[in-house]
This record gives structure tokens, sequence and C-alpha cells, in this order.
């Protein structure tokens, strides 16, 4: 055998085992998507009240993917960057109605319904956003025994983390709503989720 | 010997460099450029994290998936072991190659490539894969394996004297091979553009198609095919001149271009029709690297200063 010929049988070893290599890799990172995303725990029942006064219960959660989170009008560190984030999210899959957002105030007492309404004028531009109040003691029990956030010195003390729930109301994953690389994670996740149906 | 050695150093730090472009193209098609948050460690260690647990405190394990881990830090580390045969390679170049500017200066830069482009990653991961910098990471990738190139072809000649002295010089090939080296430059430029458009539209609208995607880009995007069908026929003139060359390697070369032009069209049509599958992306990006270094170093042989 000539030196050519047994040069191009090491390249073409060379580019099939860099091919399969490549082939499992990318399979594997796809898959790992998937699995990334496993069911943390099923979201209790519970009733709040929408800023248009309808009620919010968790039925409205079925055959819906949301994304939840704590927040209050007057906080002026992370809720503003918070939900500027939904905000880009809720406008980057303006196309979809699988997709909803809740927020759910940990000051009821100065975020009265028309407060909230000013604060959904601010941040959303679309209907599928709602923003949510009720009774402190219902929002602390939600927070923590459905959600398992922190929700110690409401209102400052609530989390800020935002909560990825599927059609079948199961909590997947939590994301750091203040952080750049977790809101592109959570937007590949979504896709990952519609993918699914 | 010296020589020799230089020679076989450059010739590693050149195949793990490709190596090391292969894995990140990898990086980038499967998505794992955030698989570790921070840098240069991973989730705050060494050794990137097994399972959650291992996650220090203060560190968010919200991003945590160990296979996005370990791929982007199978990059990195590749990163080390390049710039680790970088540094032999400078050690041997000031050792006994200090008169030999060529030899020199080519060692060195391409040490001062290695270390940009490892920053220039931290960047890109602080950044949160900002697609111009991503893309800029790769140019970087180019330039260094340009200029180890050029000190593989300039080691090989000082030891074949012999098998250069009587080549005869052609103007024309040479000129055209400098044309052709700048449009393929201009051509992974506009390759490079495309990809960027396309990574910037999928971030603001996620649910598109990747078929769809494409037809979000201006028809700047057919300059690109426009570009790869005429490098074609000046391949093949290349192929054709070169064909009966004394040098076997310049002859392997030339044929070698030829075949990676055709291959590069074939896998480029390739993504338009069947939307862009990773395995295709990751290859034409690797293919077209292949084809700055083996056009630099064929300018090299063909139009030496000790032919006749």
């Amino acid at each position: 055998m000539n030196t050519l010929n047994k040069k191009l049988i090491i390249a073409f070893f060379s580019v099939l085992i860099l091919g399969l290599i490549g082939l499992f890799t990318i399979h594997k990172a796809t898959q790992s998507r998937v699995s990334n995303l496993p069911v943390i725990s099923k979201v209790p029942d519970f009733q709040l009240d929408n800023f248009d006064g309808t009620s919010f219960t968790e039925k409205k959660l079925d055959n819906k993917i949301t994304v939840a989170s704590f927040i209050f009008t007057q906080c002026d560190g992370a809720c503003p960057i918070m939900s500027t984030n939904i905000g880009i999210l809720q406008r980057r899959f303006s196309e979809s109605d699988e997709l909803q957002f809740i927020s759910i105030t940990t000051d009821p007492d100065y975020d009265s319904k028309s407060v909230l309404q000013d604060f959904s004028d601010k941040y959303s531009g679309k209907d599928n956003w709602f923003f949510l109040r009720g009774d402190i003691g219902d929002v602390i029990t939600l927070a923590e025994d459905g959600f398992f956030l922190s929700a110690d010195l409401l209102p400052v003390g609530h989390s800020t983390r935002l909560v990825l729930i599927d059609h079948d109301r199961n909590i997947r994953k939590y994301y750091e709503g203040t952080v750049d690389a977790n809101i592109l994670e959570l937007q590949y996740d979504i896709v990952t989720l519609i993918d699914q149906g | 010997m010296k020589k020799q050695l230089f020679f076989q150093s450059a010739v590693i730090s050149t195949i793990l460099s490709y190596l090391l472009i292969f894995v990140g193209g990898l990086v980038r098609v499967s998505g794992s450029g955030m698989g570790c948050p921070d840098w240069p460690r991973c989730f705050g260690r060494w050794i990137p994290p097994t399972n959650v647990d291992q996650i220090p405190s203060h560190i968010d394990p919200t991003s945590f998936n160990i296979v996005l881990a370990w791929i982007e830090y199978g990059n990195r580390s590749l990163g080390v072991i390049v710039g680790f045969s970088i540094i032999i390679l400078n050690v041997i170049a000031i050792y006994y190659f200090r008169k030999e500017l060529k030899l020199l200066v080519s060692a060195i830069l391409s040490l001062i490539l290695v270390g940009a482009n490892g920053g220039l990653g931290a960047l890109v991961v602080s950044s949160v894969l900002d697609p111009f910098l991503v893309s800029l990471h790769m140019i970087l990738a180019l330039i260094l394996v340009s200029v180890l190139s050029y000190a593989c072809i300039e080691s090989y000649k000082g030891m074949h004297l012999e098998k250069f002295k009587d080549m005869e010089i052609n103007r024309t090939l040479s000129n055209s091979l400098i044309v052709f080296w700048i449009l393929i430059v201009i051509e992974i430029l506009l390759g490079t553009g495309i990809r960027t458009n396309l990574e910037l539209v999928s971030i603001e609208n996620p649910l598109l198609s990747k078929g769809e995607l494409l037809n979000t880009l201006d028809s700047y995007k057919y300059l690109h095919s426009v570009l790869g069908f005429s490098l074609l026929f000046l391949s093949i003139y290349i192929y054709l001149k070169l064909r009966y060359n004394k040098l076997y390697i310049a002859q392997f070369l030339g044929a070698f271009t030829l075949g990676m032009i055709i291959v590069q069209i074939f896998l480029g049509e390739m993504m338009i029709f069947f939307e862009l599958p990773q395995l295709t992306r990751l290859f034409h990006t690797w293919g077209s690297s292949w084809l700055v270094g083996v056009i630099i170093i064929l300018y090299n042989c063909i139009s030496n200063e000790y032919a006749q």
C-alpha cells in the first residue's frame, strides 16, 4: 500500500470517528435538555384575585406553560429587573398562546387592584400576564409550601426566583429572575416544553 | 535535528488546534456555551461537578446540566493543552532559533494568539454568548492555525532545502493562491455573519423554525453561495496547475483544496435543504478552517526564496 492510500484511510477514519463523537455529543446535549427538567412537585390548590377583579385559581394553570414570580410594586431592587425580564420573554413568545405569566404581590396592603393595573400597564404588553393578590397569609403559604420559596420579612424578603410550571401544573425548574444567563436558560426550557407538547 | 524538533512540535500544535476548533464548534452547535457559568472554573470547581450536590452554596445551581458542563469544559481543557504545546514550541524556538526570525516570530505570535483567545473565551461566557464575541473567538482561532501552519511549512522547508531548490516559480499561481486565501477569509466572514444573524434572530424569536429563520435573512446570504461556487472554479485552476508539480505535498494539497471546496458546497446546500442539521454545521465550519491553513502551506511551498 502506498503512502497516499494509507493517509487517505487515516483521514477517512479520523473524520468518521470525529463525526460519530460529534453526533453522540449533540444527541446527549439534546437529551440532557429534557432530562434536566424533572418534575419537582405539583402546585397545590390556591385562590387569588387578578387585578381585573376575576378570580384566579390553580385550574387556570392547566394546559398552559406558566412562569410564576413573587413581586411587589414598591420594590425598587430586584422586581423591576425581574418584571422587565418577564416582559422580554412575553414579547419573544407573543405568538404562542400556550404560555402565560403570573406575578403574585407580597404586599397586598399597598398593591390594590388599581396599583397592580398600573404596574401591568408599565411592564406587560399582552393579556397573558396576571398580577395576583390575596390574603398575605395565603400568599406566604403558597410561596413556602407550594413553591418552596422563602417568604420571610415580607414584602422585601420575597424570593427573586422565577418558577417554570408545565401543562400539568408540575413545577419543573427555578431561575434567578435577575440573571440574564438564567433568563436565556428559561427561554430554551420553554421552547423544550412547547416542543414536547 | 533541531529543525526536526521544531517541525514536529509545530505539527502537533497545529493538529491540536484544529481539534480544538472542532470541539469549539461542537460547543456552539450543541448549545453548551453556558455549560459552565463561571470562568476559568466550572461551578467553582477545577473538575466540573458530576452532580448538583457538589456545587458550592454561593453559586446558583439553576443552570447546572452535567452534559453541557462537560462539553464546555472539554473545550477549555483542550485549549489548555494547546496552550502547553505552544509553550513547548516557544521554548524550542527561543532555545535554538533566536536568529531565525520566521520561526521565532510565528512561535511567539501563536502563543500570544492562544492566550488572547483564552481570555476572549472568558468574555464569551461573561457576555452570555454574545454572538459577535463567539464569532470573534472562532476567527482568532483561524488566525492561530494560519500562523501555526506557517510555522510548520517554514520549518519543513528548512529541513528539506533540496526539495525546494529546483522549484519553478509561477507568479500567476502564487498570486491566485493569495486571491484564493483572501476570498476564503471573506467567505468565512460571510458565513460567520449568517450564523451570527441567525443566532440574534433566534434569541428574539424563539418560536421560529430553522427554515423560517433562514428566510428572515437578507439576500446577502446568497452572496455566500455565489462566492462558494466561484471558489470552485478557482480551486479547479489551482488543482490543474499543481497536478504535476514536482513537490508531492503541493500535488496532494492542490487536490485536497479542490476536494474540500466540493465537500463544503455539498454541506452548505444540505444545510439549506435540511434546515441546518447540527452535525453538518459543525463540519462545514471545520472544513473551512482547514482550507485557511492549507492555502498558507501551499503558497509557502511554491513561492519560496530558495527556488532558482
